[in-house]
């Protein structure tokens, strides 16, 4: 069955079409692009999927199920904002995505932390920035769900946590799950994705496999996303 | 899922709640000591310092009343309709685990706050007659003679124990709707795109005046009910109570129910974190 | 093993092409077990399936096989890693020559160059 699989979805904030007509499916084992540019809908749409937004027309389905809580836990996702109580300790969110998620590993969790050398003890508030979001993702990466919506994961970080976070989303390599990620930085990612979806103005341009664009383009996919959002 | 929420619910607002608590209690003992060295031979620095402990626990008591609330607002708004929401929304807990969770933290938290001033309070009054404990117990009446006293006016223990439920069982509703007044207000305030605060603040002088309108309306009936009806006896009166306290459980419930849904469609279906 | 893609090539054809590289250099050598397509992935910076559409191509062509449970190993038949040696030697000298064409070049010339070359590095390396 799909991961998730999406049916003229369309999200409308008054007559403004923040995503219109959505109709696609992902299978499980697959690592795919969002790409768009700004306000193109990426976030919209990953919010239609993991139940943070309702459609205003249109179905999506995650395993064959609506979002609720039965899809959340299935769901492991990583907004583009720091979204953990700001007031707890590194272990306490540990235990808490722990309580609260079946599919988490806390000891893989820790292990993570203490090979970047983050102190389980301190407040997450007092954390750096870069700090904050490697402990938002190992968090998230550390959950064997079967979808991971990664919402703009290397924006704003140095290269070195770049590449952390890119090595992180390759070991966790799952066959049987599928891994989103929206970004606007396409040269950075492109390696290690299967599929690509462009995205405009609310629209799906085009889904396709990230090596195919480049045999039938002959350009990288950054270059072939250039080309196309030419402004 | 609710009991897990319910304990990190405790844990976030605990951590502000029981302080506050724990200075209040401070306050007032210091003011018990204040009120007792308090005496015309004392420099007037030690004066100016002891009134001012007053002064203070008097403000720490207003104070208290209103940390529930404010706890209860800000925390709402943190953990559901800001930054935190992009987390607590995509627990696979349902809406109604997350409302309901708060709503019994801050229940809690409103009687048990309540329930300090009261002791406090009470410890201040016998600290100020110069009474203790023993005293005060003895002047209570003991079971024996409250059964006497009610049997004297052809009622018996259970009407006692029924009007003390129904008593509690209106004011835990009660609480439960002030709290879902605030809430209904900041989750319809939400779903607008801009403004929420602004919005929020209107939703809920607009409920406040929606059910005191129902009120006044329903109100008028209640007053005609009681001058229609001649009070024979004790236990005529004590059925007409009932009557009117059954009648404020289900307007409650009613209220209740209304601001509840009204919570869940704000939180669910139109939910729109920034 | 150095990893870096051009992006205007499909990857997984650059990642076969890099596997041969480290096979005909001796880097994999002959027999050797491959590491898990996992590692390989985590190295390379590149998707597993990617990684595994390229171990597939490589297996068909006979530079790798692989044994149910113990995992994929280099070839052990030196001919067919000479000829793949071969063949990037001919790609190679194709594109040199190329080049050297582009500058005005003739074959005299190049193969003069060449040995003068040869004579510097020979003179070069007392050094």
């Amino acid at each position: 069955m799909a991961i998730l699989e999406c049916k003229n979805l369309s999200k409308h904030y008054g007559k403004v079409a923040a995503l219109e007509g959505v109709d696609l499916s992902i299978e499980p084992g697959r690592v795919v692009g969002l790409l768009g540019p700004n306000g193109s809908g990426k976030t919209t749409f990953i919010k239609l999927v993991n139940g943070l937004l309702t459609p205003t027309a249109g179905e999506v389905f995650i395993e064959g199920a609506k979002p609720g809580p039965a899809s959340k836990a299935l769901v492991a996702y990583l907004p583009d904002r720091d979204f953990l109580a700001d007031w707890m300790t590194v272990e306490q969110q540990i235990r808490f995505f722990a309580d609260f998620y079946k599919d988490f590993d806390p000891e893989k969790a820790r292990e993570m932390m203490a090979r970047l050398g983050i102190d389980p003890a301190q407040r997450f508030k007092t954390l750096s920035k870069g700090t904050r979001e490697k402990v938002q993702l190992i968090l998230v990466m550390s959950r064997k769900a079967r979808l991971y919506l990664l919402d703009e994961p290397i924006g704003g970080v140095d290269p070195a946590t770049r590449d952390f976070i890119l090595d992180t989303i390759i070991r966790n390599y799952n066959p049987e799950a599928a891994v989103i990620i929206s970004t606007h930085l396409i040269s950075d990612v492109e390696s290690v994705l299967d599929e690509v979806i462009f995205l405009k103005e609310g629209r799906v341009l085009l889904h396709e496999a990230a090596d195919s664009i480049r045999e039938t383009q002959g350009t990288s996919v950054d270059r072939y996303f250039r080309e196309v959002f030419k402004c | 899922m609710l009991g897990k929420l319910i304990k990190y619910e405790f844990r976030a607002t605990g951590r502000v709640m029981l302080p506050a608590l724990g200075v209040l209690t401070v306050l007032v003992l210091l003011a018990n000591l204040s009120v007792r060295l308090l005496d015309s031979r004392l420099s007037s620095f030690l004066t100016v310092l002891l009134v001012l402990v007053l002064i203070a626990t008097f403000v720490a008591v207003v104070a208290a009343e209103l940390m529930p609330i404010i706890i209860m607002i800000v925390r709402f708004h943190k953990n559901l309709l800001a930054n935190e929401g992009y987390l607590m929304h995509t627990l696979p807990a349902s809406v109604h685990s997350l409302v309901w969770a708060k709503l019994i933290v801050s229940l809690v938290w409103l009687l048990a706050t309540n329930l300090v001033i009261v002791l406090l309070g009470g410890l201040s009054v016998l600290h100020l007659a110069q009474m203790n404990l023993a005293q005060l117990l003895a002047g209570f009446p003991s079971m024996e003679e409250l059964r006497r006293m009610l049997a004297s006016v052809g009622l018996n223990m259970a009407d006692f124990y029924l009007v003390l439920t129904e008593l509690a069982l209106i004011i835990i509703l009660s609480g439960l709707v002030s709290c879902l007044h605030f809430y209904a207000a900041m989750a319809l305030g939400h779903t607008f795109t801009r403004r929420k605060g602004l919005m929020s603040v209107l939703c809920f002088v607009g409920i406040s005046f929606a059910f005191s309108l129902i009120t006044n309306l329903l109100g008028i009936q209640e007053v005609e009910y009681l001058n229609t009806v001649t009070v024979v006896s004790i236990r005529g009166g004590l059925n007409v109570l009932h009557g009117t306290m059954g009648k404020s459980f289900f307007y409650l419930l009613a209220q209740g129910a209304l601001l509840y849904a009204a919570t869940v469609f704000g939180l669910q279906k139109k939910l729109n974190l920034a | 093993m150095d990893w870096t893609f051009r992006g205007d090539q499909p990857i997984y054809a650059q990642l076969i092409s890099r596997i041969k590289q480290g096979i005909v250099s001796g880097d994999l050598p002959p027999g050797s077990r491959l590491p898990s397509v996992r590692d390989l992935a985590t190295e390379a910076g590149v998707n597993p399936n990617t990684m595994q559409r390229a171990l597939q191509e490589l297996e068909r062509e006979g530079m790798v096989y692989s044994q149910r449970t113990a995992g994929r190993f280099v070839t052990e038949d030196v001919h067919l890693i000479e000829g793949a040696k071969r063949a990037f030697a001919a790609e190679h000298i194709r594109v040199f020559l190329e080049g050297m064409g582009k500058l005005g070049y003739g074959r005299g010339e190049i193969l003069a160059l060449l040995q003068e070359e040869k004579e510097d590095a020979h003179g070069n390396s007392g050094m």
